[in-house]
């Protein structure tokens, strides 16, 4: 890597501390803002509770302080990295996390491959055959894909495969009590995987399907490639090296912005699909006002969004060396 | 001391087993091995009741935890368990255990009435959800040696016999807290065993999945020989209630229990052939549905108004409509298949006119918009039925001229406005009557329940001397007659006094794979320890 690039990374990775500390702050306001405590949903899922009891919980969470001690607490500890322990589960938040993680991570890896290859390749078919019948059908499927609602989607997907042809499973990650070889498990993992994945990037693969589409007709009408067809290259040539190319910053860009986005996609699809990732902690830790561990998972999924995109920003450089050289 | 012996080895006589039906009490297994996979949509905190007693807890942990007595029957006569036999003094202040020799937990360790007092006076009594009111007069637990405890009561507590249950009463190894500070709660929650639990039960913890499953497979070393029937449990967290229906109806999971499956799916799934569908087996339970009444301000401190209230809601409809048949009216502050039901109750009536009538009287006449007065509602955040509740109930008091507005919160923000902050007009509910009046029902309508911050318990501010003094009377009454008539002019007075808006007897559901046999046993079907329950 040249010394060019390497200011560049790093004057991006001195942003990025800023970023964090500020949707650290944010997460943390915002969070206070919704009524109730985690003390007092332990109390009622237990049947009911004493006000000493509810009480004596407060106390030992630490949420009968102030609030800007809490503040404070919690900003020292973030520092050196201590996200603390789940108020309701009472083990290490970043225990917790590192379990799901890596259930989320598949499931959106996977996802977004779904949706960059379907939605990159049909838009780029959909742009050589413009106003072709091949077109329609690309922005029709794009469109209705879109508008599915993921839930809906997810449970027609489970009512195909799983109940009426019976071929693959219906819900969790891999099956249960089940001994098997690295192999097998992978392999039953990836079965298990397949409707989620789907669910889960279909949408993104409209929404990128849609935006290679419109991006390569724009690119179509530029110059260059006007030159390139006066210099008798061939369109699929054109297509595929001079109009792609360019025409995938705006995917990029869109790629980098949608991982937050698809975190939040992922709760539903987690929750259809029984799938132990990040997004159904999330929700059963908001339903349970569980401090601890909802700043702890906001706080690493924006770094997980910060990182993203600075990895946009040099995949930028790689599509188009002049961002590097400004 | 007199002491009147109940011989606990009578359960064995084939007479015992004619008369209580023989599932419990099977000699053997109908068949030994297979997995029996239930589904429940929340994933567990912990794995013991200690720390919540939450439905997903209590089922996987009664599996694993024992008590000192089991149950059979809807009513919950007590069996042995950890506890061999017992006697009972005359005065009922002092009841003697003695336990089962040879009992071990699941590390090897041996179970001695060392446990048994520990887990009652440390970790019970201050830590469960109930335990004060289990334990609360229990002055001194004695273990005159290892295989006998006695318990020393201040004064009777007529549902002493009650509470041993491996959901309320766990009983664990004392030496698991070794090294703990117990006067702490935080250091109780957060002690190994709560995550990595060691009971006596027929079942022992392997596995735990965050987000996925927790397998528990038999414990070799189980005190009753020959069992459990099944080799492994495994518990199945799924989320969405569809999910939950399909994975039932192919087979993948052979238990919903708790009513974990939408109404609506019930329906459909009881007319296959291969699935059964039962609401027995939760008796002990006795889920009550009911509108909670601010009584704080006027109108609807206003008794006449609460009889319009009541008079203007249609309970058939909301039973057969809204929870698709599963439950029944409600007809006062004790359910039906509770033994304490007073029958003399009578129905609730459906009467719009009267209601109508009734306001009039109370001086709320309606005004040019026809607009009696206007409320706010909320409704416990607790799925679809509740939501629907709520706009029929808006929808029916709408039409007698009550204006209401519903208020939508989740959990946290609905017990805020309900229990802490008594921001509130009128609010849905459920609460769990439990095995006897004085556990389940006092917490409601004592008015030593009127305690900001305290959930389930009197946001309604009713205060009636002489309900307080028959709750007290019957917390002490040995005398089981005289006790049923104080429950009796309790309930009567409730269902004519209207501090909530009894509506509706719930009922939980079970579904289940036929080839799963012997689940329902007794009123805490689902919180016992599956023992003697098999799979073809």
């Amino acid at each position: 890597m040249s010394s060019l690039s390497l200011g560049f990374v790093s004057v991006r990775l001195l942003q990025v501390v800023p970023s964090v500390l500020g949707i650290a702050v944010l997460n943390f306001a915002l969070l206070h803002l919704a009524p109730g405590d985690a003390a007092e949903i332990i109390g009622a899922q237990s049947g009911g509770a004493s006000k000493e009891f509810v009480d004596e919980l407060r106390r030992s969470f630490g949420i009968d302080r102030p609030l800007y001690q809490q503040f404070f607490i919690y900003l020292g500890k973030l520092l050196t990295f201590d996200l603390g322990m789940s108020n309701v589960q009472q083990r290490p938040v970043l225990d917790l996390i590192a379990d799901r993680m890596p259930a989320t991570l598949l499931l959106m890896l996977t996802a977004i491959g779904i949706a960059i290859v379907v939605g990159v390749l049909c838009g780029v078919v959909a742009a050589m055959r413009h106003r072709k019948w091949v077109d329609t059908i690309v922005s029709v499927l794009a469109l209705l894909c879109y508008a599915t609602p993921q839930f809906w989607l997810g449970l027609m997907l489970i009512v195909l495969f799983s109940v009426t042809l019976g071929v693959l499973p219906s819900g969790g990650m891999m099956t249960i009590g089940a001994q098997m070889e690295p192999l097998a498990r992978a392999l039953d993992i990836g079965r298990h995987l397949v409707l989620p994945a789907l669910t889960l990037g279909l949408f993104y693969a409209a929404v990128y399907a849609r935006l290679m589409r419109a991006s390569m007709l724009e690119v179509y009408s530029s110059d260059f490639i006007t030159t390139a067809r006066a210099k008798g290259l061939s369109e699929g040539r054109i297509s595929l090296t001079h109009a792609a190319r360019n025409a995938l910053m705006p995917v990029v860009t869109l790629g980098g912005v949608q991982i937050g986005h698809m975190l939040g996609g992922s709760i539903l699809v987690e929750t259809v699909f029984g799938w132990p990732g990040l997004g159904r902690l999330l929700f059963d830790g908001l339903l349970q006002r569980d401090l601890n561990l909802l700043l702890g998972i906001l706080f690493i999924s924006s770094i997980l969004v910060v990182l993203c995109n600075l990895l946009v920003d040099l995949v930028y450089g790689l599509l188009d060396p002049r961002i590097l050289a400004r | 001391m007199g002491m009147s012996r109940l011989p606990a080895i009578l359960a064995a006589t084939p007479l015992a087993l004619a008369l209580c039906g023989a599932a419990a009490l099977a000699q053997s297994c109908p068949k030994t091995g297979g997995t029996l996979t239930y589904v429940y949509s929340l994933e567990p905190t912990s794995l013991s009741t200690i720390a919540t007693s939450a439905v997903p807890v209590a089922l996987i942990s009664t599996k694993i935890y024992e008590s000192l007595l089991t149950y059979e029957g809807p009513a919950l006569t007590p069996k042995p368990g950890l506890a061999e036999s017992w006697t009972i003094s005359d005065d009922r202040k002092t009841y003697t255990f003695k336990l089962r020799p040879g009992v071990t937990w699941h590390d090897g360790k041996p179970f001695t009435a060392q446990d048994v007092k520990f887990s009652v006076e440390d970790i019970i009594r201050p830590y469960h959800s109930r335990g004060k009111v289990y334990f609360g007069d229990v002055e001194a637990v004695e273990t005159p040696d290892d295989l006998t405890v006695v318990f020393r009561l201040k004064a009777p507590v007529p549902f002493f016999m009650n509470v041993f249950q491996p959901g309320e009463a766990p009983i664990m190894p004392k030496h698991a807290f070794d090294g703990i500070d117990v006067k702490a709660v935080a250091a109780v929650r957060a002690a190994p065993i709560m995550q990595n639990p060691v009971g006596t039960g027929p079942f022992r913890f392997k596995e735990w999945r965050k987000g996925s499953h927790i397998t528990l497979e038999r414990n070799p070393g189980y005190w009753r020989k020959g069992f459990p029937c099944l080799d492994q449990v495994v518990q199945r967290i799924m989320p969405d209630g569809a999910a939950r229906a399909i994975a039932i109806e192919t087979g993948e999971v052979d238990l919903a229990p708790m009513s974990s499956l939408p109404e609506a799916e019930v329906q459909r799934l009881e007319k296959i052939p291969t699935l059964e569908a039962s609401q027995a087996g939760a008796e002990a339970l006795g889920p009550n549905l009911w509108l909670e009444v601010n009584m704080r301000e006027k109108p609807l401190a206003d008794l006449k108004v609460r009889q319009a209230l009541s008079l203007a809601l249609d309970r058939e409809r909301i039973v057969d409509v809204i929870w698709y048949g599963q439950g029944k009216p409600a007809r006062g502050p004790v359910v039906s298949t509770n033994a304490a039901f007073n029958a003399a109750l009578k129905p609730y009536e459906y009467n719009p006119r009267k209601a109508n009538q009734l306001l009039d009287e109370a001086g709320y006449r309606r005004g040019a918009d026809g607009i009696r007065f206007k409320i706010t509602q909320h409704f416990l955040p607790y799925g679809e039925n509740w939501a629907r509740l709520g706009e029929y109930v808006r929808q029916e008091l709408g039409k007698v001229g009550i204006a209401v507005e519903t208020q939508s919160a989740d959990l946290g923000g609905w017990l805020k406005a309900v229990y802490t902050d008594w921001s509130f007009n009128l609010t849905s509910t459920f609460s769990h009557n439990y095995s006897d009046p004085s556990i389940g029902v006092e917490r409601t309508f004592h008015s030593d329940f009127i305690r900001k911050g305290a959930t389930f318990t009197n946001s309604m501010g009713y205060r009636n001397p002489r309900v307080d003094q028959l709750f007290g009377l019957a917390a002490r009454e040995i005398d089981p007659a005289a006790r049923q008539k104080q429950f009796d002019e309790m309930q009567q007075i409730l269902h004519d006094e209207l501090p909530v808006i009894f509506l509706m007897e719930m009922s939980y559901t079970h579904v289940w794979n036929r080839k799963v046999k012997g689940l329902i046993t007794n009123g805490i079907s689902m919180y016992s320890s599956w023992d003697g329950v098999s799979k073809d």
